[in-house]
């Protein structure tokens, strides 16, 4: 079965804007992909249609069946990870790779504090 | 409780596949190649069309054909310059799936049907009616609204306030409508009642 890990350096999760982000990616893939891309983005969730904005990329030319890539981005100044009722806004490395589309992902918070910023909720 | 808990929040809800087993998925499939690869998927809004259409599209692709996609966003009224090229130029290996093609205007969709019969394939997502023979035509349940709420909430429509038939009457059969408004009770919000 086709697979692909994102690991983040550390196991961290929480950044402040303007740091970097570094990790691996590894894969072991039943079809050779053409390429292999590593994406730093956010995106919306909530009641309507999802925006989506790649903030980062780097792209693995021929990458081959299986293996595996250190990365290295830097997070921009916003947005900032945030939560409300009507409406998340996510960070994530992910690694996609083409054509086929498989991918694997990693979950980030990227905010001043480094904690997920909850709309309606007092300060701490 | 917040966007990202939110079972009905749409990036979850859209992953719900449109649901027909094999033997009406071969039906269908049967049903387009003996209209020559040329068709509608007719239904009102919110049941289900984009989902069928791009389920439609995976599994010919599966089956060794070449297949594009044209989702078309609401209010766009021509198709997109890449694909208008790909017409005119003819394309006779490719199966065009255009969703939302009801929308175009009347004499871009009569070029769409025209051009593209020199490609590998024709099928279009409407609201009603049109041109074209008519592949399917979509309807929705009580029954589908209350299995789409327990698979992306693990709960019944009950639960929520109202039952599934009185839901999926006062949205007319629209799905997605349907679904915001659970989205909305939630997110902590009171359901609406029918006037």
């Amino acid at each position: 079965m086709s697979e692909i890990r994102v690991a983040l350096a550390g196991g961290a999760e929480g950044f402040r804007p303007g740091e970097e982000v570094s990790g691996t990616v590894s894969w072991n893939l039943e079809i050779p992909p053409s390429r292999l891309e590593v994406r730093l983005f956010w995106h919306t969730e909530g009641k309507g249609d999802s925006d989506v904005q790649i903030a980062c990329m780097e792209t693995f030319p021929d990458p081959g069946r299986e293996g595996s890539r250190s990365f290295r981005m830097r997070i921009p100044d916003a947005p900032w990870s945030f939560s409300g009722k009507l409406i998340s806004l996510k960070w994530a490395v992910e690694a996609v790779a083409e054509p086929a589309g498989v991918a694997g992902s990693a979950p980030m918070v990227v905010s001043p504090t480094g904690r997920e910023i909850v709309i309606g909720k007092p300060a701490e | 409780m917040l966007a990202r808990e939110n079972p009905f929040a749409a990036a979850r809800v859209l992953k719900v596949r449109y649901r027909l087993d094999e033997a009406r998925w071969a039906d269908l499939i049967a049903r387009l190649e003996s209209l020559g690869m040329r068709g509608a998927i007719v239904g009102r809004k919110g049941h289900g069309k984009t989902t069928l259409i791009e389920d439609l599209a995976r599994r010919l692709a599966a089956r060794g054909h070449s297949t594009r996609l044209v989702r078309l966003e609401s209010g766009r009224r021509d198709l997109p310059p890449e694909v208008r090229a790909a017409l005119a130029g003819g394309s006779p290996r490719e199966v065009f799936l255009v969703d939302s093609a009801g929308q175009l205007p009347l004499a871009r969709r009569l070029w769409l049907y025209a051009a593209s019969r020199r490609a590998g394939g024709l099928v279009v997502t409407a609201h009603r009616r049109g041109l074209l023979r008519t592949l399917l035509r979509l309807e929705t349940t009580p029954q589908i609204l209350e299995a789409i709420v327990r698979e992306v909430s693990g709960r019944e429509v009950a639960s929520f306030g109202c039952s599934a038939r009185e839901l999926h009457r006062r949205h007319r059969g629209n799905l997605r409508d349907a679904l915001r408004e659970l989205y909305d009770v939630c997110a902590g919000r009171s359901l609406a009642r029918a006037s």
